[in-house]
């Protein structure tokens, strides 16, 4: 069962520099209110936004606190490394805390590279411009010769968010700032700073994973994100970003052999993962390299073993770049798992060919249409 | 690309050379250590699959005091009592301490030659995990390293090249002395470059890169389409001129204010428009909304 969404004491909402609303929602009931987050319309769960819009509106509204979302690796893993970072930069502006667990990079350099946030998203009025030169309002009344009525109104945003503000838009050409980042409390795991005695005891986890898990329950007992700590201080939430399990820098043969020793040691350590996650605030997204993996069974478990699941196919070097049906996007995107927590079924996507696409400003996931 | 690649300018990182029964890759691996025994660098060169003499052979005599050789050819698994280099030694500690022994200032270039041969003997976690150490320790600058793709499965091949900066991935051309050469290459901002060359290794291990290679029966020949310009071929006309153009702009059209009219009623109106609303006796003004808590 995912996090109950429980009564406790209701805290004064936080205004944080990002809400553009004034409007104050009445909560009669006594819900938990962590800051970033909402209940689900569909089955109360408490979501969290996975920083890509069209990704929370693909899972269902969000990702569900107490869950894991796993992401297959593109080929070069260009794309399922900006989901991380966009989830990542999710948790810094809606002060959550983060877990950074990698291998390959050190988790500062992937911390360094978040992508910044787009923080004037309202519709700011400019006011009457200074005098300027007698040409340019000329021009700028040309500029709508039909419209012009409409001229100094600002452009107005796409409908992609909803009426909260729930998730939020990143600008990729650009990094977070030092000071926003450093608002953000990060915790890391970086698996060359751990050296790992190989012990003489067959485990059925490898001594790298069970380290990781180790370090993620210390985290969470210690800062108080299990469900059952004390009430007395304001909860938050954990997100906790592990990138390439699987691969072979963690140790593991996985991706390397057809028939792995460690066949067990992922799955084992994604049981143990995910009876963490579902007592305490916490959501995990985790990426596999699932192209390097040939057992298929083998991925089927671990696909099973998460709850959410999707895989990114990009274009990038296969035959399809240059197919003219898919010049307008990245990549493909397969949905291969949708949760059902405390229900018989689950929210399953309308269409099954979805494409994506990054953009400077969004990543787009949208239905491939024919035309 | 590969010249690039050759001459070294995008130097750093790993670079993987696959090749395959058919199509050797060491003519390849030669040319580029000899390229940088010209650009006057250190090379050390671990050789498993063949011996120093094979190697030296066709390098130019006086720049050869520069390359290291590290004799892993007679005896790699250490079955005499004195290998002089063995597969076991292929970690950090060790090969630093080899480059250091015999360097210079200048970070060096590590040539392994091949790592088929290590991943044969060696947990390939283990040897993933050196090649991204000695990537990010100091001690080399560039790791270039053979890969027989044919000998290992596919996953192994696939982790090692998951590694690599740049990637090149040699079979044989058309051509009897030709071959065609993929190379993707990974820069640091996570951008993805590939390219596909026809390419031949002249007698002094110089590279002449023949042309990009054509589209093979392989892949479909995308036929290029012209948008079809729906305003050809019809018996009136649809396009305008610039005589036609600009009167049409000077046209004033009804109902458009001027420009001082404009003006007046765009600065006014910055605030949208306000809704004054008197509730009446018969409305039904409850504070109370049962819809309020929806959040769609």
């Amino acid at each position: 069962m995912a996090a109950p969404v429980e009564s406790v004491t209701k805290h004064p909402a936080e205004r944080s520099p990002f809400t553009t609303t004034s409007f104050q929602k009445k909560t009669r009931s006594k819900l938990i209110s962590i800051p970033g987050t909402r209940p689900s319309v569909q089955n109360g769960q408490l979501l969290v936004s996975t920083g890509v819009t069209s990704l929370d509106f693909l899972l269902g509204g969000g990702l569900a606190v107490g869950t894991v979302l796993l992401i297959e690796e593109d080929r070069y893993d260009s794309y399922s490394r900006m989901i991380l970072k966009y989830f990542l930069a999710e948790g810094v502006v809606c002060r959550h805390e983060l877990f950074v667990g990698a291998a390959q990079d050190n988790p500062d350099d992937i911390l360094q590279e978040l992508p910044s946030p787009i923080l004037d998203d309202v519709a700011i009025h400019k006011p009457a411009e200074q005098p300027q030169l007698s040409r340019e309002p000329q021009d700028s009344l040309d500029a709508m010769k039909i419209a012009w009525r409409y001229q100094h109104l600002p452009k107005v945003q796409s409908a992609l968010a909803s009426s909260s503000r729930f998730g939020h838009y990143y600008d990729v050409s650009k990094m977070m700032e030092a000071e926003i980042r450093q608002a953000a409390k990060c915790h890391r795991f970086y698996l060359p700073e751990h050296p790992t005695q190989s012990s003489t005891t067959r485990s059925p986890v490898l001594e790298s994973y069970s380290a990781l898990l180790k370090s993620l329950q210390e985290v969470i007992h210690k800062e108080g994100f299990a469900v059952a700590a004390s009430m007395s201080k304001s909860r938050n939430i954990l997100r906790i970003g592990l990138h390439s399990l699987g691969s072979a820098l963690w140790g593991d043969d996985l991706s390397c052999h057809d028939n792995p020793a460690h066949c067990h040691s992922l799955t084992t350590f994604l049981y143990g993962l995910r009876a963490l996650l579902r007592s305490s605030l916490a959501v995990a997204v985790v990426t596999v390299p699932s192209y390097l993996i040939q057992d298929r069974a083998l991925m089927g478990s671990i696909t099973r073993l998460c709850d959410n699941a999707i895989a990114l196919e990009s274009f990038k070097g296969s035959e399809r770049e240059t197919n003219p049906l898919y010049k307008d996007y990245h990549g493909l995107l397969h949905v291969r798992q949708v949760p059902h927590l405390n229900c018989l079924a689950s929210q399953l996507p309308d269409h099954k060919d979805l494409a994506f696409k990054l953009k400077r400003k969004q990543f787009t996931i949208e239905t491939l249409s024919l035309a | 690309m590969l010249p690039e690649i050759w001459q070294g300018t995008d130097a750093g990182g790993l670079l993987v050379i696959q090749d395959s029964a058919s199509y050797s890759g060491r003519h390849l691996l030669k040319s580029f250590i000899n390229a940088a025994l010209t650009r006057e660098e250190d090379i050390h060169v671990i050789g498993f699959d063949v011996s120093e003499d094979e190697l030296r052979n066709g390098l130019k005599e006086s720049t050869t005091q520069r390359l290291h050789f590290h004799n892993a050819f007679t005896d790699p698994l250490g079955w005499t009592d004195h290998p002089a280099f063995t597969v076991r030694q292929f970690n950090l500690e060790e090969i630093t301490h080899l480059v250091k022994q015999t360097s210079h200032a200048k970070a060096a270039t590590l040539v392994i030659d091949s790592l088929s041969w290590i991943l044969r003997h060696v947990s390939p976690s283990i040897v993933c995990k050196t090649l991204q150490q000695l990537k990010k320790g100091g001690a080399v600058r560039t790791i270039i390293g053979l890969l027989h793709a044919d000998m290992h499965q596919r996953g192994t091949v696939g982790s090692v090249c998951h590694l690599a900066t740049s990637v090149i991935t040699v079979v044989p051309g058309i051509n009897g002395d030709e071959a065609v050469a993929k190379i993707t290459k990974r820069s640091k901002s996570g951008k993805v470059m590939q390219d596909e060359e026809i390419f031949t290794i002249k007698e002094d291990l110089t590279i002449i890169v023949q042309s990009k290679s054509s589209q093979t029966g392989l892949k479909h020949p995308h036929t290029e389409e012209q948008e079809a310009d729906p305003a050809a071929n019809l018996t009136f006309n649809l396009r305008l001129s610039d005589t036609e153009r600009e009167a049409k702009e000077k046209l004033a059209l009804p109902f458009v204010f001027s420009k001082e009219k404009k003006t007046a009623l765009l600065h006014s109106g910055l605030g949208s428009g306000r809704i004054l609303y008197e509730p009446d006796a018969n409305d039904d003004y409850d504070q109370e909304d049962p819809d309020d808590d929806l959040d769609v």
